[in-house]
């Protein structure tokens, strides 16, 4: 559409330009007179240039013969450099078969110069000696890079300077060394501090296991310290290093006490239980709770029982004792009726001693029940895990795993504590009702007896 | 004393490797043990005194025949299987947690295995072998202890069934 608009622009354009010229000839003829002068006002011009041009023509052959010569020079200017090329290629290699045939078994040493350099570097970035004394890294690494090279050879400095690194790591690895240096602590911050390295193994300071980080060279307290024992062997080195003392190396050189941090402790565990785990916790609380409430009770009512059975008259404020007012409020009634008596009011003690015991039953066993129920939902979202992104990530089932399981374990650690507990307020209240049951007759027909016989 | 030491220290050894569950486990058995052994001398030695006492109460009444004698006889009884029986459901409790206890040590030795997988994946079967002990050790141990207490615990009640049945016929109602 823009290129049709512009060609009718362009037409009208002439079309103007044709009608203003046409507009300053007043007639025909006189345009034709125009016309023709105009015609002949351009071959003037032509011839012109013509003569112009043909002025000119020796001067462009020059030109051409110039650029011609100048070519042929290039010309032998490249054989002559591309002879000399190929000689220097030819000088180069028998250079440098000389080299090699001269170099002969020295050349070996330089490999293994490298390949020791190389080694000892991705030693020394993980040793914990460089700890006390960095930089050694940097050598072995310029080093074994220069070796690899070729074209430079090490100077007797340099391989003095490797003989000597790793006679020293050989050396300090055997040392208990004391030296002050910025540590990192737990909660971030940089103290200066004094750092007891036991061989190449830990760095300790004030009783505390230290790791060295060697992208950042810096060194930092542990997060998660091992347990107390270790940790007071720990102590013992750092206050007497001479001495010999029982210590709890990390033989790895820091990698197994680095798996500590990564391991979750019991709060981050109860947290992975989700919903479903505190709701095991809650149940775990409330048996807890009823437990304590009947042991006190038992206890009471347990002492009381004991003794009522030392004391000759009956009070109301045991159940053994208002079993036995039955029979001091019935003298004078048969002896089956009297029994029927005493069953009826050990009927109407049982309940308030066995009370509640059932829940602590049943706690006991639905513990595990939604400990399995956590299990299943953890598995049903693992599985929606595997749905969604595969099994190519083990660390990502892994998780969803982990989830299932603790609750398996809370509910264990619920169920566990109130089976003991139930037993034990069962045997409880057991005996109290075995009292009841089968000594309140005896105790009442020794009672009637002595006093018949008084 | 080197001796001693020695066996202290395999005895931390794989206490250590089985986990903190086994200390419980260890725990338990020692309290069933410590009880099962209080049953055991009593009765072998303090239930004869017990005995003696009851039948001599028994046997020193002028009668053994009314309604009141009968009560009294069972209340003598029921003191007898009252002191044969004690303890007796603790000891039980006790057997079977202790598989219970295992099967807690296996869960919290998986949770183990799989926070490793968490952290470096699959393919570190060493580092994983650490909570697999620990996942099977307990078992283990819970399954040792609960089958050492069977026997103990059963022994214990059919004694303790025989005693008081012998106790009741040793002492005879005069009709």
């Amino acid at each position: 559409m823009k290129k049709i608009i512009n060609t009718v622009s362009g037409l009208l354009l002439t079309v103007t330009t044709s009608l203003s010229y046409a507009q300053q000839a007043a007639n025909l003829d006189e345009l034709l007179s125009q016309l023709e002068q105009g015609k002949i006002a351009q071959s003037e011009q032509n011839q012109q240039r013509e003569a112009e041009f043909k002025a000119k023509l020796s001067q462009q052959d020059q030109l051409l013969t110039s650029a011609k010569n100048n070519r042929d020079q290039q010309i032998a200017l490249s054989n002559r450099l591309e002879q000399d090329f190929q000689n220097n290629e030819i000088k180069l290699a028998n250079q440098s078969d000389a080299l090699n045939k001269r170099m002969g078994e020295l050349k070996e040493l330089f490999g293994v110069l490298q390949q020791v350099a190389g080694d000892s570097k991705s030693k020394f970035q993980t040793s914990v000696i460089s700890a006390q004394i960095p930089g050694r890294d940097v050598f072995m690494e310029e080093l074994a890079k220069s070796m690899g090279s070729s074209s430079k050879l090490a100077s007797i400095e340099e391989i003095e300077r490797l003989w000597f690194e790793l006679q020293r790591e050989m050396t300090e690895s055997g040392k208990v060394a004391k030296f002050t240096t910025e540590i990192v602590l737990a909660n971030g911050e940089r103290t200066p501090s004094e750092v007891t390295r036991v061989g190449g193994f830990n760095l300790l300071s004030q009783g505390k296991y230290l790791e060295y980080i060697n992208e950042t060279g810096s060194i930092a307290e542990l997060i998660r310290q091992p347990s107390a024992r270790y940790l007071a062997t720990a102590e013992q080195v750092t206050l007497t290093p001479a001495a010999i003392t029982p210590f709890a190396l990390d033989p790895t050189g820091g990698s197994i006490l680095g798996l500590l941090v990564q391991a979750p402790d019991t709060q981050e565990r109860v947290e992975q239980g989700g919903p479903v785990g505190y709701v095991i916790l809650a149940i775990g609380l409330v048996g807890l709770l009823i437990a304590l409430e009947r042991f006190i009770t038992l206890f009471i009512v347990g002492a009381k029982v004991k003794r009522q059975l030392k004391q000759p008259t009956a009070s109301g404020n045991n159940p053994l004792g208002r079993v036995m007012l039955v029979k001091s409020q019935n003298p004078d009634i048969d002896t089956e009726t009297l029994e029927l008596k005493l069953s009826e009011s050990i009927l109407r003690e049982v309940p308030k001693l066995s009370s509640r015991l059932t829940l602590i039953k049943i706690i006991s066993v639905v513990a595990p029940l939604i400990g399995l129920l956590g299990t299943v939902t953890g598995m049903i979202n693992t599985f929606q895990a595997i749905t969604l992104f595969g099994t190519g990530d083990p660390k990502l089932m892994a998780g969803g795993i982990s989830q299932a399981l603790v609750t398996t374990v809370l509910g264990l650690v619920v169920a566990i504590p109130m089976v003991f507990l139930f037993t034990l307020l069962h045997t409880r209240s057991r005996n109290i009702i075995n009292i009841l049951q089968q000594q309140s007759a005896g105790i009442i027909a020794e009672r009637a007896e002595t006093e018949k016989g008084a | 004393m080197i001796m001693f030491i020695d066996m202290m220290n395999a005895i931390r050894e794989f206490m250590d490797t089985g986990g903190q569950v086994l200390t419980v486990i260890a725990a338990v058995i020692f309290v069933m043990w410590l009880l099962i052994f209080e049953r055991l001398m009593f009765v072998f030695y303090g239930y004869r005194k017990v005995k003696k006492h009851l039948q001599q109460t028994w046997f020193s009444r002028s009668e053994q025949h009314s309604w009141y004698a009968e009560q009294i006889r069972t209340a003598l009884v029921a003191r007898g299987s009252a002191r044969l029986n004690q303890n007796l459901p603790l000891i039980q409790t006790l057997v079977v947690l202790c598989p219970l206890l295992g099967l807690m040590g296996t869960v919290t030795g998986m949770i183990e295995v799989f926070d490793v997988m968490a952290i470096s994946g699959s393919g570190n079967a060493r580092s994983m072998a650490s909570g697999v002990s620990r996942a099977t050790i307990p078992t283990m141990a819970g399954m040792v202890a609960s089958l050492s207490g069977v026997f103990a615990s059963t022994w214990l009640q059919r004694t303790a069934k025989r005693e008081t049945e012998l106790l009741e016929d040793s002492m005879p109602v005069a009709h």
